[in-house]
């Protein structure tokens, strides 16, 4: 089994309801794909560090999945490909062996976000925003 | 990079830079540890050069992997004036 992080941006214009519609409806492919999604957080809307399609906001998700394989996200990723309010997607693996964690958090996140997500190694063992 | 040239001209003794995540014990970065990431940034948002930072390979490789991907995901900048 491997860990693995989908973090995606939406469209900050979307309402809360359609956030929540349309994150359900992409857990859902990747579940149906194979994946088991652990752990769902939302950040919320926050500031991009530059601006994407015009849009200087937007709303962060983030999913830890657990796989066996990168091919629970081929759907998803293509999906969002697509799908214009998805401005942004990133899948990192997440557990490859070596645990030496920085002690720093990021303040800016009000979530228990980054402390507990175990170690990526180099960048050799990540699928990065590729299927398999 | 110890300068120990003899002679006249005046010697340098410059401190030996260590690797920050070396002396910490740190083998992985969070792309979404924004915090910690900008410590590696100079001020035009780019990547800071070993040269300056004194990292060792391994972990400027971890930290420029960090950085790209944080950059995508847009929680860095490219740039900024």
């Amino acid at each position: 089994m491997r860990e693995y992080e989908l973090m995606f941006v939406i469209d900050p214009r979307l309402t809360d309801d359609e956030i929540v519609g349309l994150s359900d409806q992409y857990k859902a492919m990747i579940e149906s794909a194979g994946g088991e999604v652990y752990k769902q957080e939302s950040w919320g809307k926050r500031k991009l560090a530059y601006q994407i399609n015009k849009l200087s906001e937007g709303s962060y998700m983030l999913f830890h999945v657990r796989s066996d394989g990168g091919g629970a996200f081929t759907e998803v990723e293509q999906r969002m490909r697509q799908n214009e309010r998805v401005l942004r997607y990133l899948t990192v693996r997440t557990n490859s062996g070596r645990l030496r964690l920085p002690e720093i958090v990021d303040e800016t996140q009000e979530s228990e976000a980054a402390p507990d997500a175990p170690a990526v190694d180099s960048a050799v063992e990540v699928a990065e925003v590729e299927s398999p | 990079m110890r300068p120990k040239r003899q002679g006249k001209r005046k010697v340098f003794v410059r401190r030996r830079k260590v690797c920050r995540m070396c002396a910490d014990k740190i083998d992985h970065v969070d792309y979404k540890d924004t915090r910690f990431l900008q410590q590696y940034l100079v001020e035009r948002s780019k990547i800071l050069p070993r040269r300056i930072s004194g990292s060792c390979a391994k972990h400027q490789r971890i930290i420029q992997q960090a950085i790209k991907r944080a950059r995508h995901i847009a929680l860095l900048p490219y740039t900024s004036e």
